[in-house]
């Protein structure tokens, strides 16, 4: 896991230069013995690929308490959780166990027809493009934002990244389903933080990855009907979607780490 | 870094609040008053965050300690502890974004609801360097003010354009108030106005005198 020991552990996430000043460099540095390297990692599999969490698991108990607490606060608290589970998936799935391929592709399948169904809402979900202006008031009608609409119609050109079709359009009607509205009026914050998450990393002068995290808090704002969307999930989220390529793969990270985190996010803890 | 310390000598304190839409630079507006510091790669602001500076007003110290909370709907709930002990607020749109401009109402709705009725407003249109993306006039702003009857100021936390005007035109406002205030008191302690007051002095309120012997004696 870890290439350089010594190194700060910064060195893995390359920052923009023009913002090297402006970002502390973390107190964590890697310690050969101390820190989980990619060696032991990859020594506790199983030769038929199985991950042997006990051994792990032993590890990362014995030695490297400050790892995890330097990672946690990094990362949230379930990095461990889910990287190992998420090992023990893959191995599952690359061998015999049709179990686990089966749950890695409904999880897939569960996340595209959310996403799915955010973007019959809402064709800007996963066009490549998100908006950062209010789409709707709260009383359902919606909102001719110049910023919007010039997102929308670019997300609508040939060019673009996303396959918004010509039955998509942003139909210009009267919301009535209170849940839609609410979930309309969580998008424009999402972008307003989108924006403004880890903007100090190369990993997001891509427009891709910024439309990325919009449409996971997006989907996730939509899935998840009572959190919705408050400010702070952006931050947990990026490091999903910077670990984890899949798309499908980060919401479901994000979304157990928010099982977790829950409590921090409900309307009345926000106190 | 060393001028802007805040000094622990001080003859009065007030609380000042930042309000207004998400991602207006509230608290970029903050961190250049209070630390001469801006930056283009900020994070939301999560909850409520406070810095403090001391200013010179006539021959006092003014320590302002200025609340900085998130615009998200969602932090509403703080709202009654955010404002409590308030005696100066900053409303803050972005020029460049008229609905939050259109929303100033109703945060200045929450404001009256929430302080006392002298509190000092200034209404603050900030971004002001980005001109071509300007989709608030000065004049609109400035009228709604006069309407109103809140202090006017365009910023640019960037350019660090008239910041420093913004808040120290708030805080000498507030000093104004509450030495005319003290004054009245001295004159005749029998004779404190009646009603809502900025409760100078009070032990559950954050701004007070610190050394105004009007309300110790």
């Amino acid at each position: 896991m870890w290439r350089n020991y010594g190194a700060s552990a910064d060195s893995f996430y390359q920052v923009r230069p023009e913002c090297a000043d402006d970002v502390p460099e973390t107190k964590f540095r890697i310690k050969v013995g101390k820190t989980l390297s990619s060696r032991r990692w990859h020594a506790a599999f199983t030769p038929e690929g199985y991950l042997d969490i006990g051994k792990i698991l032993s590890r990362v108990c014995r030695g490297v308490r400050e790892s995890i607490h330097q990672l946690e606060v990094k990362f949230g608290s379930s990095y461990w959780v889910v990287m190992i589970q998420r090992a023990h998936l893959r191995n599952e799935s690359n061998y015999d166990n049709v179990g686990g391929i089966l749950l890695s592709l409904l999880s897939k399948v569960h996340y595209a027809a959310l996403k799915e169904e955010c973007r019959v809402m809402f064709p800007l979900i996963g066009s490549g493009r998100f908006i950062s202006a209010p789409v709707i008031t709260e009383d359902g009608d919606p909102i001719l934002d110049p910023i919007v609409l010039q997102e929308l119609n670019a997300a609508k050109e040939p060019t673009s990244v996303g396959q918004v079709g010509p039955s998509d359009g942003f139909e210009l009607v009267k919301e009535h389903d209170k849940k839609v509205i609410q979930w309309k009026l969580s998008l424009h914050q999402i972008g307003l933080d989108v924006i403004r998450t880890d903007r100090t990393l190369v990993f997001y002068e891509k427009q891709e990855n910024l439309s990325k995290l919009w449409d996971i808090l997006a989907v996730y704002a939509w899935f998840d009907k009572e959190v919705s969307y408050c400010q702070g999930m952006s931050d947990l989220c990026s490091p999903m979607i910077i670990l984890l390529d899949d798309e499908a793969d980060a919401f479901w990270c994000f979304e157990r780490m928010m099982k977790r985190l829950v409590h921090n996010f409900t309307r009345t803890a926000c106190v | 870094m060393g001028a802007y310390r805040a000094d622990d000598d001080y003859d009065y304190l007030f609380k000042v609040v930042l309000i207004g839409d998400s991602g207006v630079g509230k608290s970029n507006l903050l961190s250049r008053f209070s630390r001469n510091e801006f930056s283009l790669e900020s994070k939301s602001t999560i909850g409520v965050e406070f810095a403090t500076r001391s200013i010179h007003v006539e021959d006092k110290v003014v320590k302002a300690q200025i609340w900085d909370t998130a615009g998200q709907e969602r932090y509403r709930a703080i709202t009654s502890a955010y404002y409590r002990g308030a005696v100066g607020a900053l409303l803050v749109y972005d020029v460049t974004r008229h609905v939050t401009f259109e929303n100033v109402e109703r945060w200045l709705k929450e404001l009256r609801d929430h302080t006392d009725s002298n509190i000092v407003i200034m209404l603050v249109g900030n971004k002001a360097d980005l001109r071509h993306l300007r989709a608030v006039s000065t004049e609109d702003a400035k009228a709604f003010a006069e309407k109103e009857s809140t202090f006017f100021m365009e910023t640019s936390a960037l350019e660090s354009m008239n910041v420093e005007n913004a808040f120290t035109e708030v805080l000498t406002q507030i000093y104004r108030v509450v030495s005319k205030k003290a004054l009245e008191a001295g004159d005749d302690p029998a004779a404190l106005p009646k009603g809502q007051t900025i409760n100078v002095g009070s032990k559950d309120d954050v701004s007070a005198v610190k050394k105004v012997g009007c309300c110790s004696s």
